[in-house]
């Protein structure tokens, strides 16, 4: 072979390699932020679970605008995800001061990777489970986003948030630690505008999802929420609301679920006849469902077989 | 109809899953393909006659939430003729025979949890009487590593505290008891860890004689709980519930139906 062919060889397959390059570039999210209240704006995630079709575009986000810039709550599920989100806070709100997670699922942290020069801040417990799972959620979301989410590096949180009232550029919250959608939830109270920034304690027209979740604390988390009377919520998932209907309705899923679950096993039906009885009838149509039903039978059907089984022998 | 799907109120209609026959069964490759042919023979015994029936309906869900914990519910009770057993493997497993069920007096349906290392289909091949085998399959999705991670017991430091409770329960009116025991069932495949399994289970009747048998293996999932159905006459039991693992523990208990 001469030098010239070897050459030339060697230039054609630069151009497939950069052709191929060209077509799994991923596609632009198009997030379209919108202001909720006084300096607070929202971006609203599809009521779905993940799929190539969303690329992880399933989950809302919040920034908060202040002196110093935005404060963004939860990431997004890549690092696209954030540069979008990052691009927003430059162009708009004068950059970005910190970026908040309220809580470890990757939805709303794997968008850090992009916004990781700015303090990145978690709950301890966040955090740390964030470390725990993050090469478990990467594998998944690499298997289920496809090229949408190329280059994210998983960037757990390394700034603690403290209980209380923070201010951050000028801009005073109240940190709320619960429990109950993961063993570590979030919720920010912003007090210029008395806005709940709820995180995934609070779902609205999208179905819960529940494979962390211990229900009767998550429901214990609710009514301290609902005693702050807030003027407005933002969900984890669904559409920011002024009234109480998100917290109802996720009060209501979580008795609903939890009975119906009890109810099978109390019957004697397997965890595969109560996956095919599909969720509760008023809420089949809940974004997310029977997606979300699903996933429920098989992490919380154990829990309350429990009480249903009796002790008959020991080792 | 075996399956009680429809007595939870509002249940949905057609059920959210259903049995598949064909490629549809095992992930959309020809059903006689993969893995099936190497372990027919292996497993089965290279029968002359076998083919996938409807009557051996597999339901699962189509993805797995949890490699380590993958429902099934096997319902063979369509099948008309007698089954000496049925061979449950999984196309794409480390150790692709979970589980032989010997109905014996139960009747041929059994749900059950295993692991999944990637994803494929679960067969169950019910051998009947006329010396032929009746094949019924699901295929679940599932990234997997259900068989090599530590159970989650290990994460614990207190895992033994609880080993071998045993819970179980009869319900008359539908004939099914179900049970679960506390078990590591460790394949022996994560680091340092032993395998520590269980190997077979038992159900008995009050005299001691023998209502159905399992032979267990690796992949089923840990605290395995198990669904089986029995006919009005064993169904208030007691029914006597034995089990042994690989590092020669065993388990009892007696369930009988509460008046």
């Amino acid at each position: 072979m001469t030098a010239l062919s070897r050459r030339a060889l060697l230039a054609g397959s630069a151009a497939l390699v950069l052709q191929r390059r060209a077509f799994a570039q991923p596609r632009s999210y198009g997030l379209q932020p919108f202001e909720v209240a006084d300096g607070i704006w929202m971006i609203e995630g599809r009521r779905e679970v993940f799929s190539r079709e969303n690329g992880g575009d399933i989950v809302n986000i919040a920034l908060l605008a202040t002196d110093q810039g935005a404060i963004i709550v939860d990431s997004g599920s890549t690092v696209a995800m954030g540069t979008e989100i990052r691009a927003f806070a430059e162009q708009r709100l004068g950059g970005l001061a910190a970026t908040i997670n309220t809580h470890h699922h990757p939805d709303h942290w794997f968008g850090n990777a992009a916004l990781a020069d700015r303090p990145l801040l978690a709950l301890a417990e966040t955090a740390a489970t964030c470390r725990e799972y993050a090469q478990d959620y990467a594998e998944t979301l690499y298997s289920i986003l496809g090229s949408w989410i190329s280059g994210t590096r998983t960037t757990p949180a390394t700034g603690n948030i403290d209980p209380g009232t923070s201010q951050i550029g000028g801009r005073a919250l109240r940190m709320i630690p619960l429990a109950g959608h993961t063993s570590a939830d979030l919720a920010i109270l912003d007090e210029a505008t008395g806005v709940l920034i709820a995180g995934d304690l609070v779902f609205l027209d999208r179905a819960p999802s529940l494979p962390d979740a211990d229900f009767a604390t998550w429901l214990a988390s609710l009514d301290q929420l609902e005693g702050l009377g807030s003027a407005g919520v933002v969900p984890g998932h669904g559409s920011y609301h002024r009234t109480g209907e998100g917290i109802t309705q996720t009060r209501a899923y979580l008795q609903v679920t939890r009975e119906r679950l009890r109810m099978a096993a109390e019957l004697g039906l397997t965890p595969v006849e109560t996956m095919a009885a599909g969720p509760a009838p008023e809420f089949a149509g809940l974004g997310a469902n029977p997606e979300e039903y699903l996933r429920s039978v098989v992490r919380r059907f154990g829990d309350l077989e429990t009480g249903a089984l009796p002790v008959i022998g020991s080792a | 109809m075996a399956l009680l799907t429809d007595i939870l109120p509002g249940a949905a209609s057609p059920p959210l899953l259903t049995g598949k026959t064909g490629p549809a069964a095992v992930g959309g490759d020809a059903f006689d393909s993969g893995m099936w042919p190497s372990h027919r023979q292996e497993f089965l015994g290279d029968p002359a006659v076998w083919r996938n029936d409807p009557a051996v309906t597999v339901l699962a869900p189509g993805a797995a939430e949890d490699s380590s914990h993958v429902p099934f519910l096997i319902d063979a009770t369509a099948v008309t003729r007698p089954i000496r057993r049925i061979v449950v493997t999984i196309d794409y497993s480390p150790f692709p025979k979970a589980i032989v069920f010997h109905p014996g007096r139960a009747l041929p349906l059994l749900g059950f949890g295993v692991k999944y290392e990637v994803g494929g289909a679960l067969r169950a091949s019910a051998e009947t009487g006329a010396a032929e085998w009746l094949v019924g399959a699901a295929y679940v999705s599932a990234l997997g590593g259900g068989c090599s991670a530590p159970a989650a017991a290990h994460q614990r430091p207190d895992w033994q505290e609880g080993f071998g409770e045993l819970r179980a329960r009869l319900w008359p009116e539908t004939g099914r008891l179900r049970m679960r025991l506390r078990h590591p069932q460790d394949t022996g495949l994560a680091d340092g860890i032993p395998a520590h399994h269980l190997t077979e289970l038992a159900l008995l009747d009050a005299s001691g004689a023998e209502i159905a048998t399992l032979e267990l293996h690796e992949p089923l999932e840990e605290n395995p709980a198990l669904t089986f159905l029995l006919p009005p006459d064993l169904a208030r039991g007691p029914v006597i519930i034995h089990a042994r693992d690989n590092l020669g523990y065993t388990f009892e208990g007696r369930v009988e139906a509460t008046p």
